[in-house]
């Protein structure tokens, strides 16, 4: 007797569609498994098996051949369990052959009967099409429904399964979607006192997409500023929240109530990240990276000099095309990757401060500026310090704007920026500078002061532009006037290498 | 062989590692230089103070094996090469002025004009990680006493030692740069001096205690800082940290009665902290190069106001509002805002136009002042 059950794998962050075949034959008791399945899938079948007997059920004394169509593509993980258990229940007629159809199967069985749910389900939702009920475990409801909505049928055990797909017992209800527990709230700036350039950088980062360097000694409050920029960012729109959707539910990353990710991401990986964890790849179905989990928001990469230089080297590509492509030998995949990079570090080893406090030999203050200044530091347009407040100044400066406030000027900016130029300032190229950043000539005069001085290299020219164009835009003006120019300056601080020399 | 002069004998053991200042200077008081490197080479025997030296075995064998693995005639061909003068304590050529010292340097390697030594001579000396106000102290200071005919001594290091000399080297005047190095003369440290020290030896006089060659190690810097306060009529320190280098230069100067003044610094400045407390131990203030001057007893008030100070644009009033702030203390761009009463974008386009008229520098997010403009 021979089931087909329709069910899917991932590959990176998408689904693919895949049938599972059962065959249960008369022959010697055996179990086999064809068609490229990984070690872990291979597996399935003690899990199906101790699963089936738990849950009171039969295992045919039969020969059972498992085939995963297409065969031309490898399958991983576990979430082919329950459709190899549907598959072998209808094949042995303990399951009503014809309950089956139309409907897809997805998730991981436990030895006990327990139905688990796996990374990647919403992409594997979408890959089993508009024509076919999903059945997922009921901790995977809520990523299902993001993507099929009311079509998705949920079970707990695969013994509730059984029942309500003979008819014996009534489909479970899906869990409550909307558990309060979930709801995070964004931390807000207002918390955040003094530090007027940082949080103008923020601003500007949010309205012009610029990459923005904290720079800054320790405990001068670098990652409670760069947690407050998703705040100041727009909901994601509806394409780019389906992508970060499926990049969260491939990745195994929890999504929140409503099944899509609609807040814009933070990630803040740890120096000590992998290459695999950052940019992704890995196993059988290439897992995606910190730098897809933060598309469509913010990655925050706190001490960037302490990150391996490899795995900077590894983010270019992706900082340049918004997606990361990976090639294996067998395959290859690309996923999204578009997100705005934070990046913090120390101005020296010992931290810096006021002028003569730095106490570190001018080899050491050399060897840490190379280190940062590797592949990442000319992406950056905004470099920014960030002081330990006094007393006296926060006292002075109070409390700061709130985030609603900030983010309602930031969206009229990025608006503003859309309408006139269709895009955001940071992506200008330089050829087309002077048609859609023109300067007034004041600020014209300044831009060429500093670059006679050798104070801005032609790197930094350009993103100094970019820059003032978001201040105009966050001001509403026209043209780029000198104070947009000159704030710009300021939102890109030089590092001391020498005494002499500066970093461009 | 026999060609070598006795020079090149001295030379040779001045670059042995194991030659300390108090072994060489009993070698060549007690032998003649030729006879002194067959000491050394362990061929002839050893009289007065190395008689000791050379009687433990450790010692000995070091310093053999050094001299063995090294060769006069090389030493000489790079003196030659280089230019370079050899001068043996005792010569004719040697500088009286050391000859009188408690430590003099047995050999000393010149490069330039030794008759500099005959004119007036400050030392500036300080930390190489100088703020922007200290490196313009030192460069200011510099200048003004080149413009009245004072030669200046420094170590040509990072920091305050380099602005100094170019302070002197712009000046054009009279005084003269003379640097005290602890390489040897042809071993640029630190690297990025390389145009500063040829300067130094084409328009002044460069010395050194190692021969050409010898790559500087730790333990010479104190020793190069004796030389410097030997050479000194007066020592300013303009920036030092509490337990910097050029305290060392103060305390060789102190030892030897040669007045130690020093620059005031901001209290909160912890790169001053060293020369403050020189201050408050009693050291003389410099606040301009006619405080030196008046020390030096060449009391003329010498023309003020540099040319560098006299090119800038003067402040505008906004402009003086933002400079006086900063002139106080370093701020960073939201410390002077606060302290302005005026909103960001107002302070940073004042700040970048004193900038470019060179009345601020900036440096990792904090701004100093750079020169003093007329009230
Ligand atoms: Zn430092």
């Amino acid at each position: 007797m021979l089931a087909a059950i329709r069910s899917a794998t991932l590959f990176g962050v998408e689904g693919r569609p895949v049938t599972v075949e059962v065959h249960v034959a008369t022959g010697l008791p055996s179990f086999q498994i064809v068609g490229l399945p990984d070690e872990a899938c291979r597996e399935s079948r003690d899990r199906v098996r101790a699963a089936v007997l738990s849950s009171g059920l039969v295992w045919p004394a039969s020969r059972v051949t498992v085939n995963l169509a297409p065969s031309s593509q490898r399958k991983g993980g576990s979430g082919l369990d329950l459709a190899i258990a549907i598959g072998l229940l209808a094949a042995s007629q303990q399951v009503h052959p014809d309950s089956v159809d139309g409907l897809g199967f997805l998730g991981e069985v436990g030895l006990d009967g327990s139905l688990r749910g796996v990374a990647g389900v919403a992409p594997m939702v979408a890959a089993l099409g508009s024509g076919v009920r999903p059945v997922v475990p009921s901790a995977s409801a809520r990523e299902a429904q993001g993507v099929a909505g009311d079509a998705v049928r949920v079970a707990g055990t695969l013994r509730q399964l059984v029942d309500a797909l003979n008819a014996e017992a009534p489909w479970p209800e899906p869990p409550d979607n909307d558990l309060v527990d979930d709801i995070v709230p964004l931390p807000d700036l207002a918390d955040v006192s003094g530090q007027a350039a940082a949080r103008t950088a923020l601003e500007v980062a949010a309205a012009g997409g610029h990459h923005l360097l904290l720079v800054g000694p320790p405990g001068s409050g670098k990652t409670m500023l760069a947690q407050r920029l998703p705040g100041l960012l727009p909901p994601l729109d509806a394409a780019i929240a389906l992508e970060a959707t499926m990049v969260h539910s491939a990745a195994g990353v929890r999504l929140p109530p409503g099944g899509l990710v609609r807040v814009p991401p933070f990630r803040a990986p740890h120096h000590s990240s992998s290459m695999v964890s950052l940019v992704g790849g890995g196993g059988t179905t290439l897992r995606p990276g910190e730098i897809s989990l933060a598309h469509g928001g913010v990655l925050f990469l706190d001490e960037l000099g302490e990150f391996a230089p490899v795995v900077l080297d590894g983010m270019r590509q992706p900082l340049e095309e918004g997606v990361i492509r990976l090639a294996r030998a067998r395959a290859s995949a690309s996923m999204p990757a578009r997100f705005l990079l934070v990046a913090a570090t120390n101005p020296c080893p010992c931290g810096g401060g006021p002028p003569g406090n730095c106490e570190c030999d001018e080899a050491a203050r050399l060897r840490y500026l190379r280190r940062l200044s590797g592949p990442l530091l000319d992406r950056f347009d905004l470099r920014v310090p960030v002081h330990r407040p006094d007393v006296d100044d926060l006292l002075a400066s109070g409390g700061g704007e709130s985030t609603a406030l900030v983010a309602a000027r930031v969206a009229a900016a990025r608006q503003r920026s859309m309408d006139r130029i269709g895009m955001l300032t940071a992506h200008i190229p330089p050829a087309q500078m002077d048609a859609l950043a023109p300067l007034d000539p004041d600020a014209r005069a300044l831009l060429r002061a500093e670059l006679e001085a050798d104070r801005l290299t032609g790197r930094g020219y350009h993103r100094v532009r970019r820059v003032a164009r978001t201040l105009a835009d966050l001001r509403g003006d026209e043209l780029v006037g000198e104070a947009n120019v000159a704030m710009a300056l300021q939102l890109r601080v030089r590092l001391r290498v020498t005494s002499r020399g500066f970093a461009a | 062989m026999s060609a070598l002069p006795p020079e090149a004998y001295a030379a040779a053991l001045a670059g042995l590692p194991a030659m300390t200042v108090h072994r060489l200077g009993a070698l060549l008081r007690h032998h003649q230089p030729e006879l002194a490197w067959q000491v050394a080479l362990g061929s002839a025997a050893p009289q007065g103070l190395m008689r000791k030296v050379m009687a433990d075995p450790a010692t000995r064998a070091a310093i053999v094996r050094q001299a063995n693995a090294a060769s006069p005639e090389q030493t000489w061909r790079r003196c030659e090469a280089l230019g370079s003068e050899v001068l043996v304590s005792g010569s004719a050529r040697y500088p009286s002025l050391l000859a009188a010292d408690p430590l003099p340097p047995p050999v000393l390697f010149a490069l330039g004009s030794l008759d500099l030594l005959e004119g007036r001579r400050v030392a500036i000396v300080g930390t190489r990680n100088a703020t922007a106000a200290g490196r313009e102290a030192a460069r200011s200071l510099g200048e003004g006493l080149a413009h009245a005919g004072v030669h200046v001594l420094s170590g040509l290091a990072r920091g305050i030692d380099g602005c100094a000399h170019r302070g002197v080297l712009s000046a054009g005047g009279a005084g003269r740069p003379l640097g005290v190095v602890a390489s040897g003369l042809d071993v640029v440290y630190p690297r990025e001096h390389r145009d500063l020290w040829r300067s130094v030896a084409d328009g002044g006089l460069l010395l050194s205690e190692v021969p050409p060659g010898v790559t500087p190690q730790p333990f010479r810097f104190p020793l190069r800082n004796r030389i410097v306060a030997a050479l000194a009529e007066v020592v300013v320190v303009v920036e030092s940290r509490e337990r910097g280098g050029s305290l060392l230069t103060a305390n060789e100067a102190l030892d030897r009665n040669v007045p130690v003044m020093a620059v005031p610094g901001n209290p909160t400045n912890r790169a001053a902290a060293g020369s403050n407390a020189l201050l408050r131990d009693g050291a003389a203030p410099v606040l301009d190069a006619g405080d030196v001057l008046v020390a030096l007893q060449l009391d003329h008030r010498w023309a003020n106001a540099s040319a560098a100070t006299e090119r800038r644009r003067p402040p505008s009033r906004d402009e003086r509002v933002v400079y006086d702030i900063v002139r106080h203390e370093p701020r960073t761009l939201e410390g002077v805002a606060l302290a302005a009463g005026l909103e960001l974008v107002d302070v940073a386009v004042r700040l970048g136009r004193l900038e470019i008229a060179g009345w601020v520098s900036q440096a990792d997010g904090w701004f100093e002042v750079v020169g003093s403009p007329a009230p």
